[in-house]
């Protein structure tokens, strides 16, 4: 079963982490799903792929209704991102998902229909959420190359979708990264293979560096917080990216 | 980003239905045996027409069951495409049986785990009954293709009197009875070897479900 952690509160503003599968089938990578609620609505943030709906679902329900998610947000179009979007939508057919223009029309693919998609600009755009005003920030090609990241100004709170990810060992329980050095260790490899764009990692790096962030939190492995976050983005902006060998 | 890529299967033994799928690829596979066997026909009833021109008016009921043999195989060809076209339905109508399987198992996860939440419940009611409608038009497809092989045993059951009547004919042609004798032999083997397929579809186990 997964668990739901609260990692940000101001009254009814509320980011929630839904983390650590510990029973998910081995063959599926470990991911986070991040809520962020205000004044009583939620936007679910890469809800997850199909086979962990369950847990995600259920953990998410023990720290808040699952009525009251108001829209989904899908920063790309893979499978461990979006591909529970059908059970959602079973869920709540109404349900708008916000995801790139680019992805429109192959997300429905795992469901849906043309309707129950909000499709961003490249150049990204700001999300209402009951008063609160989210931004999806453009960070093509790292990985996807129609990619959002999306940033809550007012918690400090960025979410950074595959950037900043780490496959961390089985063991490793805790939601915030504890040993910079040590962690990274687990995202070099990833970040390595999976960023494609060395131009577009570095314009990424500028654009976010003038954001004010608190904690910077990846779709895999740990939140970065405080001096941990500037530290990714300086470790991220010197790695060499798009290498494979083969 | 996605899964890693690993020979792991990580949905659970195939279902009734996803049996089904590969018992319509058999289905497919006999069909298209047939249509082949009925190119054939069709080709060796043109030769069997001319050999009996040539054989002038001692060939003549001959060359009528040659005639005859050409039509069945274009009705043979013609209804095994029909049964072409109800196949490709029951493709579709199985996909969307094993998605609601799927979507049913999830949300009754869901709903397990979250301790019967109340619009997951529905969700799922929705969904079942989705799956029942889905099951009931695919029994339906079942039976119009047991429909569809039963005329088309008939068809062939025609076509092998054809050919049993093109062996006595041969005896009739003279000095060209042994060359129609050969020919309406072969015409006997081919709707044997048709007579077979069919069987074997008959007896596919996707027939045997409710
Ligand atoms: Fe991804
Ligand atoms: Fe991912």
């Amino acid at each position: 079963m997964k668990a739901t952690q609260c990692f940000f509160q101001d009254g009814e503003h509320k980011w929630l982490a839904i983390v650590r599968d510990p029973e998910r089938p081995e063959a599926l990578i470990d991911t986070n799903e991040y809520l962020v609620a205000y004044g009583g609505a939620g936007l679910l943030i890469d809800p997850g792929g199909a086979e962990v709906f369950p847990a995600v679902f259920s953990a998410l329900s023990s720290e808040f209704d699952p009525a009251a998610i108001a829209g989904l947000f899908a920063s790309h179009q893979d499978p461990d991102i979006i591909s529970s979007l059908a059970l959602w939508l079973e869920f709540n057919p109404k349900l708008p998902c916000y995801v790139s223009w680019l992805w429109a029309s192959f997300i429905p693919h795992f469901g849906g229909s043309a309707e129950s998609f909000v499709a961003i600009p490249d150049e990204g755009m700001a999300i209402d959420l009951n008063g609160l005003t989210l931004q999806a920030v453009p960070a093509h090609y790292l990985h996807s190359s129609g990619n959002f990241h999306l940033y809550d100004a007012r918690a400090k709170v960025l979410f950074s979708g595959d950037v900043g990810a780490a496959l961390l060992p089985a063991k490793s329980a805790s939601l915030f990264v504890e040993d910079f050095d040590a962690h990274i260790r687990h995202a070099e490899a990833f970040h390595r293979r999976w960023m494609g764009s060395n131009e577009a990692k570095r314009a990424w790096c500028e654009r976010v560096s003038r954001l004010d962030i608190d904690m910077l939190c990846p779709q895999h492995g740990a939140i970065y917080q405080g001096a941990d976050v500037e530290r990714f983005i300086n470790w991220f902006d010197a790695l060499r990216v798009g290498v494979a060998v083969g | 980003m996605m899964s890693f890529c690993r020979a792991v299967s990580v949905v659970p033994a195939p279902c009734a239905a996803g049996r089904d799928l590969a018992r319509i690829v058999q289905i497919n596979e006999e069909i298209k045996a047939i249509v082949a066997l009925a190119f054939k026909i069709n080709i060796m009833a043109l030769n069997a027409i001319f050999l009996a021109k040539r054989a002038g008016s001692t060939a003549l009921g001959f060359s009528v069951l040659s005639n005859e043999l050409r039509v069945f195989s274009q009705d043979l060809k013609s209804a095994m495409a029909g049964l072409s076209g109800l196949i490709h339905q029951a493709v579709a109508d199985v996909s969307v049986l094993l998605q609601d399987q799927r979507l049913v198992r999830l949300l009754e996860a869901a709903e397990m785990h979250s301790g019967g939440n109340e619009r997951v419940r529905e969700a799922l009611r929705a969904r079942q009954e989705k799956m029942q409608n889905h099951g009931a038009a695919l029994a339906r497809q079942r039976r119009q293709l047991q429909l569809v092989l039963a005329n088309v045993a008939q068809l062939v059951e025609l076509g092998g009197v054809l050919a049993k009547s093109a062996k006595i004919e041969a005896a009739y042609g003279q000095s060209f009875a042994p060359a129609l004798a050969q020919v309406s032999g072969e015409f006997d083997g081919v709707v044997e070897a048709i007579r077979h397929s069919l069987g074997l579809l008959h007896k596919s186990e996707f027939f045997a479900q409710r």
